[in-house]
């Protein structure tokens, strides 16, 4: 990597010299006495500064934290979304976001430090309050939950199985996202954003036609993208799984009318269930061994996929190892559809020397994928083995990592609607 | 708040331990990061001198028109009344009508100085950043015509879309307060 550096430092002073050679023609003394002026080069011109940025995030997730959680009212927490994404969606366009931020924070924790500390904040900010009163963030403050939120029309019940399918992709694009970023293939999480687009007013079309697609699609399954994409979901439902002040249907005493559960779009309320009886615990227990003695199997066998993966799939995405493979498909007369080719014999790099580099890329990219393949195994074991885990529930409870914090079951709710009167 | 007032239970300890745990490592995780040092933002900068003008920037930007635009460097420019960035190789006459003219939208300005001197410039709301000029002043002249970042459009992506599709690897990362990298001052 030394030498690769060294290199492209000498390339880049050689270019710089012959750059100069280049002056073919000489610039004139002019009789006239006219100034050759200079180009205007507009500076960098941001919304707000990193401290208002962080503030103003701190300060949204405060308010959205009291509106779900004291004020309790629907229409407070969709007209602060709305403000939200007005400001965190078409004011500020996006970009820096928690979601993207995983990668930032990945890449920086790799290499020991390097972050902008704004970017840091965007980060763990979410996370924190998400350990403490659950997922508020993607209640109010998200832009692009504020944005799926407004398009929920009738939502359809998602078939248990087919949710717990899907659910695993926001899982795959987070592991394998942050192996594709670490190996510096670029930021797969920002790329698969579909919103970013619309919020910016101005994009390519089909990442426009992406964005439109998603919200179209969410008028029937709510909230598609933060369901079953959205790999910072799975950092927050782990915070919020441990939350200290979960999100609570109602403070009273729960009537178990059923009302909450056919206004949640998410299906994040937990029905009540009673504690099964001894012989259906006995055949549990014994589907727990099996499964338990599955495991392995699973993580092996995902270990192995991952490795496969990363190199027929993740690194042919690398910039090196792409170069690479257009130098062994190039031909003199198909020099147009090679501009790569162009570029790295602009850049002194030899065919041997791109081909040491991109065995080695590929080589850690199979093993970053075989990682993120065992802890996929890991997770997807955990959660089956957590089904045969029963615990008694008297009452419709919100779901801790699933709610997002509508508020929807908040008016539902017989029992609130007697508190306000 | 519930969590407060209920008895301090077993179940309870472990779901503090758990919290402060997961906590902990979030914060772990971002002092690693950043350290907590204040380092300044980075903004995205086309490299001139690795720039192979394939015309990616004018179509893979997130924004349409792209936030690449030409720019002019006028201490490296000859002056050349045959400009090799403005006019077409094949140019029926030497003058300003469009026909003989490289840039596709008339984005560049001729204007006569003296005998026999012009002086071009970039009308930079029609520059679509598509590289025809700057790969011709590169080829024929003496390059002084080159692609920049304009910072007045750049959203700043956390993730240039340029940047990934670039096949020179020109791209850079460059500290806010130098936001370009200028030929004529590289």
């Amino acid at each position: 990597m030394k030498g690769f550096r060294g290199s492209l430092t000498l390339c880049s002073w050689m270019l710089a010299l012959s750059a100069q050679a280049e002056s073919r023609f000489p610039q004139p003394q002019f009789d006239t006495g006219h100034v050759v002026p200079e180009a205007y080069h507009p500076s960098v011109t941001a919304v707000v500064s990193e401290g208002t940025d962080v503030a103003l995030l701190f300060v949204a997730l405060c308010v959205a934290t009291w509106l779900v959680h004291r004020v309790r009212s629907r229409f407070w927490i969709l007209a602060f979304s709305l403000l939200c994404l007005v400001w965190f969606g078409f004011v500020r366009q996006g970009c820096f976001c928690p979601i993207g931020a995983i990668q930032n924070v990945a890449v920086a924790a790799w290499q020991g430090g390097g972050l902008a500390w704004g970017i840091a904040a965007f980060f763990a900010l979410p996370l924190l309050f998400a350990l403490l009163f659950g997922r508020v963030f993607c209640s109010a403050v998200c832009p692009l939950g504020a944005l799926q939120d407004l398009f929920i029309v009738r939502p359809l019940r998602v078939p248990r199985t087919v949710n717990a399918v899907l659910r695993l992709i926001p899982l795959i694009v987070l592991l394998f996202g942050v192996v594709y970023t670490l190996n510096g293939a670029g930021y797969l999480i920002c790329r698969t954003d579909p919103f970013v687009g619309l919020f910016r007013r101005s994009a390519p079309l089909p990442l426009l036609l992406t964005g439109m697609a998603v919200l179209l699609l969410g008028m029937v399954i709510a909230r598609p993208y933060c369901r079953y994409f959205c790999p910072y979901a799975v950092l927050l439902e782990v915070c919020s799984r441990l939350a200290w002040e979960p999100i609570k249907i109602t403070k009273a005493t729960c009537i178990n009318c059923r009302l909450c559960v056919g206004v949640c779009p998410v299906e994040a309320v937990e029905i009540p269930r009673e504690i099964p009886s001894a012989s259906t615990r006995a055949g549990r227990f014994r589907l727990f061994v099996r499964l338990l003695l599955l495991a392995p199997v699973l993580v092996i066998a995902l270990t192995c996929g991952g490795w496969l993966a990363g190199g027929t799939l993740l690194a042919p995405a690398h910039p090196v190892v792409k170069t690479y493979e257009a130098m062994v498909q190039y031909t003199p007369e198909t020099e147009a559809l090679y501009p790569a080719v162009e570029a790295a014999k602009k850049q002194k790099l030899t065919r041997e020397l791109l081909e040491v580099q991109a065995r080695e890329i590929t080589q850690r990219f199979r093993v970053g994928s075989a990682v993120a393949g065992g802890i996929l195994g890991l997770i997807i074991a955990l959660r089956i083995l957590g089904l045969s885990q029963l615990r008694r529930r008297a009452e419709h409870e919100a779901n801790r990592t699933n709610c997002i914090a509508c508020g929807r079951c908040y008016p539902a709710c017989p029992k609130n609607v007697k508190t306000i009167q | 708040m519930t969590g407060s007032k209920s008895p301090p239970t077993r179940r309870n300890l472990l779901s503090w331990l758990l919290r402060a745990g997961t906590g902990s490592v979030v914060a772990a995780l971002v002092y690693r990061a950043s350290g907590f040092h204040r380092s300044g933002r980075m903004v995205w900068q086309l490299d001139p001198r690795k720039c192979i003008q394939c015309g990616k920037c004018e179509t893979a930007c997130v924004l349409q028109p792209s936030a690449v635009k030409c720019t002019h460097g006028y201490a490296m420019c000859g002056y050349c009344k045959l400009c090799f960035g403005f006019f077409k190789p094949d140019a029926p006459r030497l003058d300003e009508a469009a026909e003989n003219q490289i840039c596709p939208t008339g984005a560049i300005a001729r204007k006569f100085i003296e005998a026999p001197y012009f002086e071009y410039s970039i009308k930079e709301p029609l520059c679509t950043g598509c590289g025809l000029c700057v790969k011709s002043c590169a080829n024929f002249g003496n390059g002084s015509l080159y692609l920049q970042v304009r910072h007045d459009r750049c959203k700043n992506c956390n993730t240039c879309r340029i940047a990934e599709l670039c096949p020179a690897q020109a791209f850079v990362r460059v500290p806010e307060e130098s936001p370009y990298l200028l030929k004529e001052k590289l």
